[in-house]
């Protein structure tokens, strides 16, 4: 039996890269599966196909992270299918590389909203249910860039640095109803948003890092799929590296 | 309970145990028969005992103490079918005729109602109305909360409750109101009058602040503190008594008034307001016939006088409400309704009549068919449209439960009230169920209405008028708890204008009269010499009037200060 068997997660952004390898991973350990997207359905289809032959219940919905409304209706109705949402994975999120001087005011708001503002989103469309439930993980998917000093865009920087501060005011808030809340900030990947970083940075990134190599999804998705388990039971507002020993 | 409401909680401390009711019991010593007292500690239910030869001792009686409880509360059901009295309990009342303290069976009948049934050595049986509720009053003591002790005792333990009075270190639970009556004139001559005015005294200043002195030493802190008598605004001192009782270790003063300075003398009413005192206002019924019955005259010019003055200068203010049988129960709507409309009128408070004191003591009553608690609750649940209901009410923990029940209304953003309990579970938010009359803005009280808000939001399909709740409480957190700091009375004033209460306190008289009550009393009468007097043990034993005039003292009583023929005060000053 899997670590999440009889639970139910809600993935935001999981139709690829670091979502998808997350949505996978917990479907690989018994939960039942939702996640939203924005675009590729292509990418989403494929996606559910992978939750599914997990053997596990999947739900795709074509729904931004911003879209209030519609993310308070795909949540009820995956409550309504499956009787609540145990986990919340926090993972939409885009990234662009640009310096300061030339980045509009149009890009920060595009990064910070769908980074900061969707999680706000997400988390209270399914609190409601965890609170009633007295029991809840969260797990929002930060980035090392967030954490230290790295040469990342200042919006994205910034955005990372927010949802671990919106990681630890939450954990505090709402702790008392059984709902940790938790921040898993991994180093530069080989696919997903680090995909676009340049071959500078990813190479200047690998001679820092002590593992040499850059991280794989799979790797930290089987991570996140740990912390948001039962076996993960103590750990409250933290935020976990996960980068190569940087 | 932690009074938190009434003062941080480092400085005073709780109980060690819950104290839950009294048990005929004996002395393990000595075997002699003695009233116990019986406490939750811990998993322990333990029965302790004060033998007046042998001294203290305790025996645990389960060491399982929620099935203690558990299995107490279903000794409250009467069987189905069952003919004649179901007997619920026993303890210690008073003989109506004589006012000894006699042993009494409580026991609930065909008609669910709680009577005590006594039988004096010297004056023969005697029955009384207790409740007109046996499930509420059933029910209460699952209400039960572990008490808060003073930082000093008044007295010591000697020979028990209640002949050690007052308060003494067996006592349940600390002042959570002082009362401090500072004359014995009075303008009116009440026939439900409870106290015995003499016409004797006004309180010097400084003997007045000696009181305060003594409270502030065993309390460290009060939330409030009432003026009262005789009619207080007689007292020709009484915006220096004021201003005496305005300390900093003390929240809010109270002035308990007939209103009939108030409303003639628009001058003393503005120089009340200018005191920042509050005015808790008498005021049992609207048409001349109920005044009459209760105050002795019609007061319906003076009544409206005095509540157009409080209106005009915006003075907070309590309507206090003598609730009596026969008289004036179908005008409980009416003052509701007042209470509802006017943002100045912050708490209401039904008083149940209790048949002592000079007038009270001799006021025409029957035993058996008086309000008590739940027929209030009814009245006003009958008489209201539905703005308050039966189950809105809950019994007031930080009291013996069966002394005080409340509701707290949130005062929704269109000026609507809605009682907290319609979308709240009272037991689970103790912090509400306290003695205050407000909602205090002390840290306690921001985690509980956060708790209370994430309640709502994640049960709001469920809940009638969730949004405009969830408006109301987003309010309240953020005037209550600003990003800076509120001095305590500051808090208090905020916190007062987020959310109305109706407190409904039953006084007890000879018939009623219930020793276990009294253990757990928290509305305090202090005295010139030192004593911090429970209300109703005072009344009952050392005013001298429980059954109005020439009442004969209990042979431990004390009268309260007077000044006799000589003009010397009879007790000595406490220094």
């Amino acid at each position: 039996m899997g670590l999440l068997a009889g639970r139910t997660a809600l993935v935001t952004g999981g139709s690829r890269g670091l979502g998808r390898a997350i949505c996978v991973a917990l479907a690989r350990e018994g939960a039942a599966v939702a996640f939203n997207y924005s675009k590729d359905e292509e990418a989403a289809a494929e996606t559910l196909r992978g939750i599914e032959a997990c053997g596990v219940r999947g739900w795709s919905f074509k729904v931004s992270v911003l879209d209030r409304v519609g993310m308070q209706a795909l949540v009820k109705q995956v409550e309504k299918d499956a009787g609540k949402i145990d986990i919340l994975v926090n993972n939409a999120g885009i990234g662009q590389v640009v310096p300061l001087a030339l980045m509009e005011e149009e890009d920060w708001d595009r990064v910070m909203d769908t980074n900061v503002k969707g999680a706000f989103i997400a988390t209270k469309a399914v609190l409601r249910g965890m609170v009633r439930e007295k029991r809840g993980r969260i797990l929002n998917i930060g980035s090392l860039a967030g954490v230290k000093m790295m040469q990342a865009p200042v919006h994205y920087s910034a955005a990372k640095a927010a949802l671990k501060g919106f990681t630890e005011a939450l954990a505090k808030e709402i702790g008392r109803y059984g709902i940790t809340v938790n921040c898993l900030a991994p180093g530069v990947l080989d696919e997903g948003v680090s995909g676009n970083l340049p071959a500078a940075r990813r190479d200047e990134y690998l001679r820092h890092c002590a593992l040499g190599r850059l991280g794989t999804c799979e790797e930290v998705a089987d991570f996140a799929a740990m912390l948001v388990s039962d076996r993960n039971s103590f750990m409250n507002g933290a935020t976990v590296v996960l980068d190569g020993g940087v | 309970m932690d009074c938190q409401s009434c003062a941080p909680p480092e400085l005073r401390k709780d109980k060690p145990h819950t104290f839950l009711l009294h048990e005929p019991t004996t002395c393990g010593t000595c075997g002699v028969g003695l009233e116990g007292r019986v406490v939750l500690r811990g998993a322990d239910a333990v029965m302790l005992k004060l033998c007046t030869t042998c001294g203290p001792s305790e025996a645990v009686l389960s060491t399982d103490a929620e099935g203690y409880l558990a299995a107490f509360l279903a000794r409250g059901e009467r069987p189905a079918g069952a003919t004649g009295d179901h007997l619920f309990k026993h303890t210690t009342s008073t003989c109506p005729k004589c006012l000894t303290l006699v042993p009494a069976e409580v026991v609930i009948r065909a008609d669910s109602r709680v009577y005590f049934r006594k039988d004096c050595a010297t004056c023969g049986p005697s029955e009384a109305l207790v409740s007109e509720d046996a499930a509420y009053y059933v029910r209460a003591y699952a209400f039960a909360r572990a008490g808060t002790e003073p930082l000093k005792f008044a007295a010591e333990v000697e020979h028990g409750c209640p002949t050690d009075c007052g308060t003494c270190n067996d006592h349940e639970q600390h002042t959570c109101l002082p009362i401090i009556e500072v004359t014995d004139h009075c303008n009116l001559e009440c026939p439900i009058c409870i106290v015995n005015n003499q016409y004797s005294n006004h309180i010097e200043v400084a003997t007045f602040g000696s009181i305060i002195d003594t409270l502030i030493r065993n309390e460290g802190q009060c939330e409030s503190v009432a003026l009262s008598g005789g009619e207080p605004t007689s007292h020709p001192k009484i915006l220096e008594l004021i201003a005496a009782a305005q300390r900093p270790e003390i929240g809010r003063v109270v002035v308990i008034t007939n209103g009939l300075r108030l409303g003639k003398d628009r001058d003393f009413a503005r120089a009340l307001k200018a005191s920042g005192c509050y005015v808790g206002l008498q005021l049992d019924g609207f048409t001349a016939d109920t005044h009459e019955k209760i105050r002795g005259r019609d007061l319906v010019a003076e009544k409206d006088a005095a509540l157009a003055a409080l209106k005009e200068l915006d003075i907070p203010t309590q309507l206090i409400f003598v609730a009596t049988r026969g008289v004036n129960e179908h005008q409980i709507g009416q003052v509701v309704e007042l209470f509802l409309r006017e943002d100045h009128i912050l708490s209401l408070n039904f008083q149940p009549a209790a048949f002592t004191g000079l007038g009270g003591g001799a006021f025409a009553h029957d035993p058996m068919d008086r309000l008590t608690i739940p027929g209030v609750i009814k009245a006003i649940a009958a008489q209201t449209n539905g703005a308050l209901r039966y189950e809105d009410f809950f019994p007031l923990p930080c009291s013996h439960p069966q002394c005080v029940s409340l509701t707290y209304l949130l005062r929704l953003d269109d000026g609507r009230h809605l009682p907290f309990a319609r979308f709240v579970d009272f037991k689970r938010y103790g912090t509400l169920l306290r003695s205050s009359a407000t909602l205090p803005a002390t840290a306690e009280m921001e985690s509980t209405l956060q708790d209370l808000m994430y309640d709502v939001f994640s049960q709001q399909d469920d809940i009638p008028e969730a949004p405009a709740v969830l408006a109301a409480l987003k309010r309240a957190l953020g005037v209550m708890f600003p990003e800076r700091q509120l001095s305590p009375q500051q808090a208090i004033t905020i916190g007062e204008r987020q959310a109305k209460s109706i407190f409904l306190h039953h006084y007890m008289d000879r018939h009623d009269f219930d020793l276990e009550r009294l253990r757990k009393c928290c509305h305090h009468y202090p005295q010139i010499d030192g004593r911090i007097m429970p209300a109703c043990g005072f009344n009952m034993f050392h005013r001298g009037a429980a059954k109005g005039k020439d009442t004969q003292l209990a042979p431990w009583g004390r009268k309260p200060w007077t000044t006799g023929g000589d003009g010397q005060i009879r007790l000595s000053v406490v220094t």
